[in-house]
């Protein structure tokens, strides 16, 4: 295991930031922590570092209490802020050299790394440009390079993606992937859950400062009632044939969004063949039909009663 | 010593407010210099080239005359109004005085008792205005008591105004040199103090910016060896700051620097510098606003400056001022170049007020560096 959080507590005063959370990380994996913003996501990664103190709980990374002066365990760890925490009167080139060498001392050494981050991040043509000449994009980039210059074996990325262009997230999300074959455990935090989905091999849900459940994608799925969903759109449908259909088997509920009515079921068989024949039975006219399975937002709104985004 | 490196590194990106200062500091003691060199210590009345035209002839009118003889140069006039503009005009004289054949009555009436034709383009001009004033201002006094007293006003007009310089620069440097060196290193205090806050008060912001700051504290650079390049870069940033000021002296006064104490003014100005450091550590840990501290480094140097004496004399200040003035270094470093040729030993008190003013500032940064920390 490479991190191990036991029922952490982190009071502000009246306010609970996090509430006995609990998390452990396996080591080479991607870990998502998921949950709405405010929800003590970067309070858990601050308790872990060390960078906020904690009212009750243990933690351990690489096997070992984490304390503010573990420098060997500091050794093997990145981190990649939520703000942009570069030097403006730096190059790009001077300030992943500066946070490297917070890591590495030997000069031929950190000046490979340094190539090496500017390269993996694709800044390569931007090296002796000052931060504020760098697009948001790109600024982001910056601040992963010197978070990961010095190679360590686990990275903390918390939303790094947040207000980010299309194709400068795509550049990053692909970018962990490959951190992470090259074997490095990734705790990456987010409120995207389709960047959770496409990245993480386990998920932890975070609510008000709790872990709500973990698990992988298709664990946290089958956790729910809801199993799959059907989208219709009808021309025309009477109350009366629609609380027939709320009587098929296996419907959990009918709910309208528009002109479209989302019918979800409970896990069962032949849910959208059974679905189909009530149609056509009732001779009812659509004008488009689909089938969805849950998402990781269904678990979060079953799970806590409101949207992830809220 | 990567931290150490881009200390520096980042405190020469400010390196304009560096040279900004230094440039105006050295233009200011260049000129200033010029200056010194012919500076007087006493001053004379400068004598002026006046006509008189007497038309009134008579007791009050020669005494007059004899008074405007004794303090300045008498030229011959030509007839008439027109040639007395001519002459005016071309420079001949400064100014002309006619005076007019009622003279006396005038006087005794208190009316416009002559005509003066002054210079205009010469203000020395109105000089000659004054001692006329001056004499019919003493002829109706006398006359107030009777008649006019030539005799009594002649030795009243005599009795001279003793002048005391309150700074005569330092005797036996010559030619005012010590005064060149008094205001040379009282307003190197201002400026050190300027330096120092604005661009170590710069680079610190960078430093301790929160977010940058918590990437320093998961690193696995000791919290001891992070805050030993910091301070020796706060040093060598510090070193080189006063350094510039010192040579800059030498270079400009250098043939003086064996007349002068100028191993007292040194010692003095690290005494200074070392104090303004620790001031500069103060604030460094109080805030990290670069908006406040450009403002601090603003009035924090040119309003200490003020109340120790650095733009005006302490001598001038008044005792409320110079009150206030003692809970600052700056007042003991002034009150050292003040004093002129003197030893070590005799400046040892203001010596060490500034060291101890250099310690408590450290100890007060330690405690809010401590207070922000378990914050």
């Amino acid at each position: 295991m490479v991190v191990k959080v036991r029922n952490l507590v982190k009071r502000y005063k009246e306010l609970i930031a996090l509430d006995h959370f609990n998390m452990e990380v396996e080591e080479g994996e991607i870990l998502g922590l998921l949950g709405p913003n405010g929800c003590g996501k970067t309070t858990a990664i601050n308790c872990i570092l060390s960078l906020l103190s904690f009212d009750k709980g243990e933690v351990e990374v690489f096997g070992r209490k984490m304390t503010p002066d573990a420098y060997d365990i500091k050794q093997k760890i990145g981190l990649v802020p939520q703000e942009v925490s570069v030097f403006e009167n730096l190059t790009v080139r001077e300030n992943v050299d500066y946070f490297c060498g917070l890591y590495v001392d030997d000069k031929h050494l950190r000046r490979r790394y340094v190539d090496e981050a500017i390269e993996f991040v694709g800044l390569k043509d931007y090296v002796k440009f000052y931060p504020k000449k760098l697009s948001g994009g790109l600024k982001r980039r910056l601040n992963i390079a010197c978070g990961i210059a010095h190679k360590p074996k686990l990275i903390f990325l918390d939303e790094p993606t947040v207000a980010v262009d299309a194709q400068s997230r795509n550049f990053i999300l692909n970018g962990i992937k490959e951190l992470n074959k090259e074997g490095s455990t990734i705790i990456y935090t987010t409120h995207y859950l389709e960047e959770a989905e496409m990245l993480c091999k386990r998920i932890v849900i975070m609510d008000n400062g709790k872990d709500l459940v973990s698990g992988s994608k298709e664990e946290l799925k089958a956790m729910i009632t809801t199993s799959e969903k059907v989208v219709v759109s009808f021309t025309s449908i009477s109350d009366e044939e629609l609380s027939e259909m709320k009587g098929l088997p296996h419907v959990i509920d009918i709910e309208r969004d528009g002109e479209e009515y989302i019918i979800k079921f409970e896990s069962g068989i032949n849910n959208l063949t059974k679905l189909l024949e009530f149609i056509k039975e009732k001779e009812l006219i659509y004008t488009k039909l689909h089938s969805q399975l849950p998402t990781l937002n269904d678990v979060f709104l079953e799970l806590t009663g409101k949207e992830l985004r809220d | 010593m990567t931290v150490y490196r881009y200390f520096i590194k980042i405190a020469l990106r400010n390196k304009w407010t560096i040279i900004a200062y230094t440039i105006i500091f050295f233009i200011l003691s260049i000129i200033n210099s010029s200056n010194s060199t012919q500076g007087e210590a006493s001053f004379i009345e400068t004598k002026l080239d006046i006509g008189i035209v007497d038309n009134s002839n008579s007791q009050l009118s020669n005494g007059l005359k004899e008074y405007l003889e004794d303090k300045n140069n008498i030229v011959e006039v030509g007839p008439g109004e027109e040639a007395i503009r001519e002459q005016i005009f071309l420079e001949i004289a400064d100014a002309i005085i006619v005076i007019p054949e009622d003279f006396e009555e005038r006087v005794i009436n208190k009316e416009k008792a002559l005509e003066v034709y002054r210079d205009d383009r010469r203000a020395e001009s109105i000089q000659i205005q004054n001692q006329i004033n001056k004499f019919l201002l003493f002829a109706n006094a006398t006359y107030e008591v009777g008649k006019f007293d030539l005799e009594g006003m002649k030795a009243a007009l005599d009795e001279k105004i003793h002048v005391q310089l309150i700074k005569e620069g330092h005797k036996g440097t010559g030619e005012g040199i010590g005064e060149w060196f008094r205001y040379y290193f009282n307003f190197t205090g201002y400026v050190i103090m300027a330096i120092y806050i604005a661009v170590l008060g710069l680079v610190m912001a960078d430093f301790t910016d929160p977010n940058i700051k918590n990437r320093r504290m998961i690193s696995s650079k000791r919290f001891l060896d992070f805050n030993r390049e910091i301070y020796l870069g706060q040093l060598s940033v510090a070193s080189v700051i006063t350094l510039i000021f010192i040579l800059g002296c030498v270079l400009i006064k250098g043939k003086y620097i064996g007349v002068i104490n100028f191993h007292i003014y040194v010692i003095n100005t690290l005494a200074l510098s070392f104090a303004i450091l620790c001031l500069t550590y103060l604030i460094n840990n109080v805030t990290r606003s670069k908006f406040v501290i450009n403002g601090i480094s603003t009035v924090l140097s040119l309003g200490t400056s003020f109340i120790s004496g650095v733009m005006v004399p302490q001598e001038l200040l008044g005792d409320r001022v110079l009150t206030i003035a003692k809970f600052f270094p700056t007042y003991y470093f002034v009150r050292i170049n003040d004093m002129g040729p003197i030893s070590l030993l005799d400046v040892r008190f203001e010596i060490l007020m500034q060291i101890l003013f250099g310690i408590a500032f450290l100890l007060m940064g330690l405690y809010f560096s401590k207070t922000t920390q378990r914050a």
